[in-house]
């Protein structure tokens, strides 16, 4: 019988075990497949990427890929050959040369291979056109979809390249692994006892206390403006953290955990229960012999969740906090040359009733004022501040009327934000804050107003992040009682009128935000909040589009990883199970025996996965993005949902572990 | 004495067509005996351990142990049926390669809930008896084949089953090892009034027993007893009868 031959024969013999890897190859290849597709459509390209930003980052991205694809092939490769160790050796004992066996599996790699490269093509097309017509349609790009190539020629040519060169590092690694194992080794190598190992205490306690010292650098961001990640810098510090957390992670792992496990079976209570005396010296041996694949997993698993967590936070937060930049619909400033009928003739003109769009103008006045620590928004922007813009603004409050507010709100929809307004005497003001710092300072300061040589003395009744007028038009805005407006207005203090348009027929409507931006000359004191939220979904779509495809990939490795990984500690251990029914265990003490084993795995990568990301995250949000809202929980629920969502796919992944691992041992 | 296993008429045919691996095959066992079942290979004897340990299900046929009718057992009742009455010995070792020896002897008292210090202390005056006191830290491949099976026999013992099943417990040792093995077994039996039945091939292994049961074809053809023999005037009965089984030779 010819190799060939043998080798399809082999493959389908195994064809459960062998279906397996060629599920997660082709799954592999369709990720990288339709990235390369994606990375020379240039149709798509052209129209998200203006300054060559995507591409850089494709390129980037893709040499992530190829790294990645080659690692995960050559680890699953490596792991379908020890499993196959026996059967080497019964070859290499029937007089099978090294040579011929090698040639074997080079013919099984290339068939499978083949297959998983097929499957993936073709899913793979189908993955790339599906993401460019969401893309598309999310957008707004107007692509027509069938000017794309299903079958990209250039896209299957560097695939089934990449693919030929990764079969060729595999034939090599086996054959490495070939020449170097004797034939003992071979025909013992399942069995192979694994060295006993000590855990130094040494080592477990360093492990334990660099993780501490780690999440405890992360947490001295809190600490505001003395933090070390100020003092020393926040990529220096950012590196060190994650060095000492991933050589943490890797003594907790290698020593901690099996020490404190080891110590464990000191209390005899519990170790010597039905469940504990077979899990816990399992667990022992699983983690000598498996600590890398561990280490590796936990990496893996924290990456995971911190880019998915990041890359939520990072999308909603900005388009949060539109809510305080663009408050209202649209938003622009009554300037000179403007006329109204001009603006209303502009909104009848795309079709609009009047009666659902609130169009109001507020009069602002600036007003002058002086007092023994005045709010950081007194002066924001002006000109002997040190981060001033282009378009510098005269110190002062800006004064808007509490009914005048409150009518904005309205407009706007706020109606919690309605229902907690009390109303003011004519000395107190609420003073509305730009950044969310140390909210409760300001309260009951004293600001005394300069109106034209008359003096007004007013208490900040309360401070606000609700702003009704976006910070472009107004900064320092104090909400005074309408008498002490009318007083303030009857002054002839400077003043600017704010146009706000809010109603539901023209929330989405660019063509509107276009038209009015035509006539108003592209004015920086034009807003619009769907207008906004659009742009900063296209300016961060390529980006997660990217991140996206590396985060599917990364589940897709974490999770077969885990899958294999289980698998073959079952079928390993496959004759246990066998004893332990001779001994009176019943199918539900053996399926709980196996479920916690797979637990512990798949628990240790995501909890300690979890617990960087929870730290990571919260570096990013306070030392990268600028502090706009309230600091409420509510921020988090994006991370939260991202980390819901990874565990359900965690979770899916536990129980189809588990089923199958079922399946292997118990009849 | 009291019958502790009566086995009546059992049947097992493994597939349609085949002949019976065990045909009508009836015998009983009182409390205290130690039965050794001969047979050339293939005569039925694993099966018949299997189907009266409750791993395999008759055919056709009753079995009782201590008037329990096996028949009668569900899954997860003869896994508790196992635990509280029935050891195993067999001719592989069967020790969980993860586990030390004092942990794979304590697993099938964990079973029982008994509380640690008994477990220990019962582990520690039978790994003496056995002669493996002193590899009681140590993992199964750490340990001789004989140190093996004398390890997997103390953690058939340690929880005073009803009934010891071993099949071919000496099939891999040498005479020295086997021999201490077969000692601590007729210890058990005799100390522990533990009820044994042991296959094996190996007439001075049976020769420990006291009484055989000889197997051909799925049928018992013949019963040897000690009746107060010298156990080497027994073994020299066995060796005789078996020969008589050789035609061939
Ligand atoms: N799982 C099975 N499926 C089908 N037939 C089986 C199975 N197990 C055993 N047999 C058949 O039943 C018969 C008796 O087998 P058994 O294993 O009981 O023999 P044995 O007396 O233990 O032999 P040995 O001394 O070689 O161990 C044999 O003919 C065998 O082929
Ligand atoms: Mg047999």
């Amino acid at each position: 019988m010819n190799t060939f031959f043998m080798a399809i024969r082999n493959l389908q013999k195994n064809f459960s075990f062998y279906s397996l890897y060629l599920i997660s190859v082709a799954f592999v290849i369709t990720v990288f497949f339709a990235f390369t597709s994606f990375s020379v459509n240039t149709v798509m390209l052209e129209k998200i990427s203006a300054d060559g930003r995507v591409e850089t980052m494709c390129t980037v991205i893709s040499v992530f890929l190829m790294i990645f694809v080659l690692f995960y092939m050559t680890y699953s490769n490596r792991f379908f050959l020890r499993r196959r160790t026996k059967e080497l050796g019964i070859y290499a004992l029937m007089g099978y040369r090294k040579a011929a066996i090698l040639s074997l599996f080079t013919f099984e790699n290339i068939l499978v291979c083949f297959g998983a490269s097929l499957v993936g093509i073709i899913c793979g097309a189908f993955a790339h056109k599906g993401i460019v017509f969401l893309i598309s349609e999310l957008l707004n790009l107007g692509i027509d979809n069938s000017q794309i190539q299903l079958f990209n020629l250039n896209a299957i040519i560097k695939s089934a390249g990449f693919v030929f060169v990764v079969i060729f590092i595999l034939v090599i690694s086996n054959s490495r692994f070939l020449y170097k194992t004797s034939l003992m080794n071979l025909v013992r190598y399942e069995k192979k006892a694994e060295k006993k190992m000590k855990f130094h205490k040494i080592s477990a306690i360093l492990g334990f206390a660099m993780m501490l010292v780690g999440y405890l650098l992360a947490l001295n961001i809190l600490t505001g403006s003395q933090s070390l990640w100020i003092t020393i810098g926040f990529y220096q510090m950012g590196l060190l953290t994650m060095f000492i957390v991933v050589v943490g992670t890797v003594l907790f792992i290698a020593s901690f955990l099996p020490f404190i496990i080891q110590m464990s079976k000191r209390k005899k209570a519990k170790f010597y229960t039905s469940t504990k005396i077979v899990t816990t010296p399992n667990f022992i041996y699983r983690i000598r012999s498996n600590a890398k694949t561990l280490i590796m997993l936990t990496l893996l698993s924290a990456g995971v969740l911190t880019i998915s967590a990041v890359m939520a936070i990072s999308l909603y937060y900005p388009i949060a906090t539109v809510a305080r930049i663009a408050p209202s619909e649209i938003e622009f400033r009554l300037e000179n040359n403007i006329r109204m009928e001009d603006i209303e003739n502009i909104i009848s003109d795309y079709g609009f009733n009047n009666n659902d769009v609130s169009l109001l103008t507020t009069d602002i006045y600036k007003v002058k004022a002086s007092a023994d620590s005045l709010p950081i928004e007194y002066s924001l922007g002006a000109s002997n501040d040190k981060k001033s813009n282009k378009v510098i603004r005269e110190a002062g409050f800006e004064c808007i009327s509490f009914s005048q507010y409150k009518t904005l709100l309205e407009a706007q929809g706020k109606t919690k934000v309605l229902q907690e307004l009390a109303p003011l005497n004519d000395d107190e003001v609420i003073l509305m804050k730009y950044q969310p710092s140390d909210n409760t300072k300001e309260i009951g300061n004293q600001y005394t107003l300069n109106l034209n040589g008359l003096e007004k003395c007013v208490i900040v009744k309360e401070v606000s992040l609700n702003n009704a007028i976006s910070f472009a038009n107004s900064i320092g805005t104090l909400i005074v009682s309408d008498n002490l407006y009318l007083d303030i207005a009857s002054t002839e203090q400077p003043f600017s009128t704010i146009v706000s348009l809010n109603g539901n027929s023209i929330k989405n409507n660019e063509d509107l935000y276009i038209a009015l931006s035509n006539y108003l000359n592209d004015s920086p004191y034009l807003l619009g909040n769907s207008h906004r939220i659009k742009e900063i979904i296209f300016l961060s779509s390529s980006t997660f589009l990217l991140i996206g495809f590396l985060v599917v990939l990364f589940f897709i490795a974490v999770g077969s990883i885990l899958y294999f990984n289980n698998i073959s500690s079952v079928m390993e251990s496959k004759s246990d199970y066998e004893i332990l029914e001779k001994l009176g265990y019943t199918q539900k003490n053996l399926r709980k025996i196996i479920r916690k084993q797979i637990l512990t795995f798949f628990s240790i990568p995501f909890l300690l996965g979890l617990i960087d990301c929870i730290f990571a995250t919260m570096v990013y949000k306070t030392g990268l993005m600028q502090d706009l809202l309230e600091n409420s929980l509510s921020q988090y629920i994006p991370v939260v949902i991202a980390i819901v969502i990874t565990s359900i796919i965690y979770g899916i992944y536990y129980f189809v572990t588990v089923r199958a691992c079922y399946k292997i041992a118990l009849k | 004495m009291r019958t502790v296993l009566k086995v009546k008429d059992i049947t097992k045919i493994y597939s349609k067509g085949q002949k019976p691996s065990l045909d009508r095959v009836s015998f009983e066992v009182d409390e205290g005996e130690f039965i050794g079942i001969m047979g050339a290979s293939g005569s039925g004897k694993t099966t018949l351990l299997n189907v009266l340990s409750t791993i395999d299900k008759a055919t056709n046929g009753e079995v009782y142990i201590n008037d329990v009718n096996l028949k009668s057992l569900n899954d997860t009742h003869s896994a508790d049926f196992r635990r509280d009455n029935l050891g195993f010995i067999f001719q592989e070792y069967f020790l969980l390669d993860s586990l030390t020896i004092q942990e794979n002897i304590a697993v099938p008292l964990t079973l029982q809930k008994l509380p640690p210090k008994k477990i220990e202390s019962k582990i520690k005056s039978l790994a003496k008896r056995f002669g493996i006191d002193s590899q009681l830290g140590k993992y199964p491949n750490e340990l001789s084949g004989g140190q093996r099976q004398r390890a997997s026999a103390a953690r058939a013992i340690v929880k005073n089953p009803s009934i010891l099943f071993a099949d071919e417990p000496t099939g891999a040792l040498d005479s020295n090892s086997a021999t201490e093995l077969l000692h601590a077994l007729s210890e058990a039996n005799s100390e522990l009034n533990t009820t044994i039945l042991m296959v094996t091939h190996d007439p001075y292994a049976a020769s420990f027993a006291n009484r055989i049961l000889i197997f051909k074809d799925g049928h018992i053809i013949q019963e040897l007893h000690k009746t107060n023999k010298n156990r080497k005037i027994f073994y020299e009965q066995i060796v005789e009868e078996v020969s008589k089984l050789d035609t061939n030779r």
